[in-house]
């Protein structure tokens, strides 16, 4: 499994991941879709998102929007690619799309047969058992306004992801509080970094911290746990 | 001897600060250079108006507020709009009926109603027409950058066509006339104000407003400024009449101000001049039609030149339409008639040109002769092959190829680009086979495919696969709600119609890639780029419009101005498709408000509609 939670930042924030992803990656000419969080003024940002990642040699680009109606062959090609990216935004949004195209499903089993899965801050955390860090803390959440009570998400990893997090005691206070209320730990990490996923090993890029059971570790640059 | 103090009189902060506000009086340079051209009216306060929208961006632009102003109702800012423009005009209904007016309502001032053609007047030759329910207030510079600011529903002037239909003057507001009272609708204000904020978004040339204020019942004044407010109608009712001496002008006033505004520098100062104004509005009409055509913008041109500016620019919005598809059937029944379709707005420009140059003869002798039908085919000709220049440059552009590319293939490319738009067109103009269908404001076969969801899937899943769709994959991306399977069905015809389309599509990326030494993957990744934004899924139509208008105007909570402002803003912005921009698009749509969200969701639903 492969997998990659970006916190969050501008593209020249992340180039270290990226470069570290596309070193996943077995082929020559690897391709990516692109998945925004909402399609509304999405080529604005696949724009920027072909623009930068260019620079880094890819190529090969799908735009695939889940909240409009796609033909079956653009979800197959769309699934075809080496890696697929989960775009920022409104994590409710974001989630009630993904499932109600049935999309959940086919990411898993892109990730299943070896695929590359990135996420930025919303994509992160669909990646996660559940979207329970998109609401809070009260000053920096998404709002819920589709109405999702369905918080369940992809699961693909045993813990809970929490991006765009300054390291400060407001924000420490809430995730501290949060961690004692899940049985596995949390990690905080800061714009520009993230974690990367390799087979069962989680590489952590840039600043990021583990909230577990009330406590708060700081994680070392490039520091390794087990899945 | 006491020395009289040079000092000025203290002003009143307000005052100071919205100073320019007072050169909309009523006085404009049209009045000393074409004193034919307009009837004068005094005026009289208007009270109880609500200030709805006041355009801010604009208002800064034009020198009218500073540029730091905040984004804010202030009183003093609501007192000096009042001021300036919330008035009605003293009409001859209240001069014959001796109406009496006490001194505090009367205002300071003459304001020009200006005469010009108008088809649905009774005489057709611009004797009686012109300006209905509006005003010039006048004229404002700010730098190099001059703006017209003229005023809609400040009551009946005597050149509204039921003045002449009727043989009467009305009192302003009059109900027992709906056109022709002289009021304006807030909804046609709003209409105006969504759809031009979109087009100047996209670097089209329009009017836009300044700001619309609300007298209840749905009745407003809607307040507009452009960089010059001259139509082709303004010129051709003297043309109609042989009247030279006004004809010459208001050309000459039109010519000095567009070299005045820095445009037309090159323009001789002899009667060669006639020559060159004529070569420039053939250039902007044959410009604009091919632009119209290719971004499905319904214009109802005619004859009289009346819907549109000497510039190019959109003006009264009433009937402007922008189509998510080619619909090129579509009619707007103005009650009695029914306009031009989308496809005929080519023809009804070619007649303006044609009344340009019979302008430029009699300027240039005044016993000239009617143009003969050699002189037409020399316009037309000329026209044409700016309008398919045009229309080739505009296909280039939509595929996502940059200007210089362009360029390349519109110098050595001809034969391609003419078998590309071969087959684009087929799809574009295929009809749906249920035929002519009535909708809300007129008549219209619906377009069946929406070719840029084709531009922008293209390069992607070319790229990404390596090869090219297939058929059914074609018909798939560019099959609109309006398709049914009989209209998609793959008959060998539409096959053929589609292998043409990717032979000529990829043969013109060939061209470029070879020409800029690029390999066909890299310049097929740039064309993705580029196509992605310029085609994206949702663009703004005239029903998507209508209905923004309607929640605005029905928000369950009062929108102030302030707050229709933020929305204007930020809607223009979503809807900016401009690709070489180098600011990132500043719009997002989880930071949006509901009402911007719902705004969007409105435009997605009628994305394929008229």
């Amino acid at each position: 499994m492969y997998l990659c939670l970006y916190s969050g930042g501008d593209e020249i924030d992340n180039i270290d991941i990226d470069k570290k992803v596309l070193s996943l990656v077995k082929k020559k000419d690897p391709s990516v879709t692109y998945i925004p969080s909402c399609s509304y003024a999405s080529e604005h940002y696949f724009k920027d998102f072909v623009d930068h990642y260019k620079k880094i040699g890819i190529t090969r680009f799908i735009h695939f929007a889940v909240d409009v109606p796609q033909p079956e062959f653009m979800i197959e090609e769309a699934f075809k690619s080496d890696i697929i990216h989960l775009s920022g935004g409104n994590t409710y949004y974001f989630l009630k799309y993904l499932r109600k195209g049935q999309y959940l499903k086919k990411l898993k089993a892109f990730v299943k047969r070896g695929g590359i899965l990135t996420g930025l801050s919303a994509g992160s955390i669909i990646m996660t058992p559940t979207i329970d860090t998109a609401g809070f803390p009260d000053f920096d959440k998404d709002d819920n306004e589709e109405n999702v009570t369905n918080f369940k998400a992809m699961g693909l990893v045993n813990f809970e992801f929490f991006p765009h997090y300054k390291n400060s005691k407001r924000y420490d206070d809430e995730l501290l509080k949060h961690s004692k209320k899940i049985s596995s730990p949390l990690y905080a990490c800061t714009d520009g970094s993230g974690i990367i996923v390799e087979k069962k090993a989680l590489t952590f890029y840039g600043k990021c911290f583990m909230f577990y059971q009330g406590k708060k570790v700081k994680l070392d640059t490039t520091s390794r746990l087990g899945l | 001897m006491a020395q009289t103090s040079k000092k000025k009189p203290h002003s009143k902060p307000s005052e100071k600060k919205y100073k320019n506000f007072l050169k909309l009086n009523g006085e404009h340079p049209l009045k000393d250079s074409c004193p034919d051209s307009y009837i004068l009216y005094k005026t009289r306060k208007r009270t109880g108006g609500e200030v709805k929208f006041f355009n801010f961006d604009l208002a800064k632009e034009m020198g009218l507020i500073d540029s730091n102003h905040p984004y804010e109702m202030s009183k003093s800012l609501e007192k000096i709009i009042h001021d300036t423009f919330s008035f009605l005009i003293i009409n001859e209904y209240d001069l014959e009926n001796d109406i009496k007016f006490s001194a505090k309502e009367l205002r300071e001032g003459e304001y020009m109603a200006t005469r010009y053609l108008q088809l649905q007047h009774p005489n057709k030759q611009g004797k009686t027409s012109g300006d209905g329910r509006s005003v010039w207030l006048g004229q404002i510079k700010k730098k190099s950058k001059t703006w017209d600011v003229s005023s809609a529903g400040v009551g009946a002037t005597s050149l509204s066509p039921a003045t002449h239909i009727y043989e009467k003057n009305f009192q302003s507001g009059d109900p027992s006339i709906s056109y022709g009272c002289g009021y304006a609708e807030i909804d046609e204000g709003f209409e105006t104000l969504f759809f031009s904020e979109v087009l100047k978004k996209n670097n089209y040339s329009t009017e836009q407003i300044l700001a619309i204020i609300d007298f209840g019942n749905g009745i407003s004044i809607n307040v507009r400024a452009h960089e010059n407010l001259i139509r082709p109608s303004h010129l051709f009712c003297w043309y109609k009449q042989r009247d030279h001496q006004a004809l010459k002008a208001i050309v000459d006033y039109y010519i000095d101000s567009q070299i005045s505004r820095g445009y037309w520098q090159d323009c001789p100062k002899n009667k060669k001049k006639y020559d060159y104004f004529l070569d420039r509005e053939l250039e902007v009409f044959a410009n604009l039609s091919a632009d119209f055509e290719d971004d499905y913008i319904f214009c109802w041109l005619d004859w009289d030149g009346d819907n549109i500016l000497m510039d190019g620019g959109i003006i009264d919005y009433g009937s402007i339409r922008q189509f998510g598809l080619f619909h090129h059937e579509y009619r707007f029944d103005d009650v009695d008639q029914y306009s031009t379709n989308i496809k005929e707005q080519k023809n009804k420009a070619k007649l303006i040109v044609n009344t340009f140059a019979g302008i430029r003869n009699f300027l240039k002798d005044e016993n000239s002769k009617d143009l003969t039908k050699k002189d037409k085919k020399e316009i037309s000709n000329k026209f044409d092959l700016l309008f398919n220049m045009r229309r080739q440059s505009n296909a280039l552009k939509r595929i996502g190829f940059k200007q210089t590319q362009i360029e390349f293939l519109l110098k050595h490319c001809q034969k391609d680009i003419t078998e590309y738009l071969k087959s684009f067109s087929y799809f574009e103009r295929a009809k749906s086979s249920v035929g002519l269908v009535q909708v809300s404001d007129g008549i219209t076969c619906d377009a069946i495919f929406c070719m840029r969801d084709i531009l922008r899937v293209l390069p992607q899943v070319s790229l990404h696969r390596g090869e090219a769709l297939k058929h059914a994959e074609f018909i798939e991306i560019i099959r609109s709600n309006y398709a049914s399977d009989e209209d998609v069905a793959l008959t060998p015809y539409k096959r053929k119609k589609i292998n043409h389309f990717l032979k000529y599509y990829f043969k013109l990326v060939e061209e470029v890639a070879k020409e800029f030494n690029l390999t066909k993957e890299n310049l097929l990744l740039e064309i993705t780029m580029r196509s992605s934004v310029i085609n994206r899924y949702d663009r703004v139509t005239g029903d998507s419009i209508t209905h923004i208008v309607q929640k605005v105007l029905h928000a369950d909570k009062k929108l102030s101005p302030e707050k229709i402002s933020t929305l204007v803003r930020q809607f223009s912005e979503s809807q900016n498709l401009s690709v070489d921009d180098k600011k990132k698009s500043s719009f997002r749509y989880h930071e949006s408000s509901k009402m911007m969200k719902s705004f969007l969701k409105i435009v997605r639903n009628h994305r394929d509609g008229i």
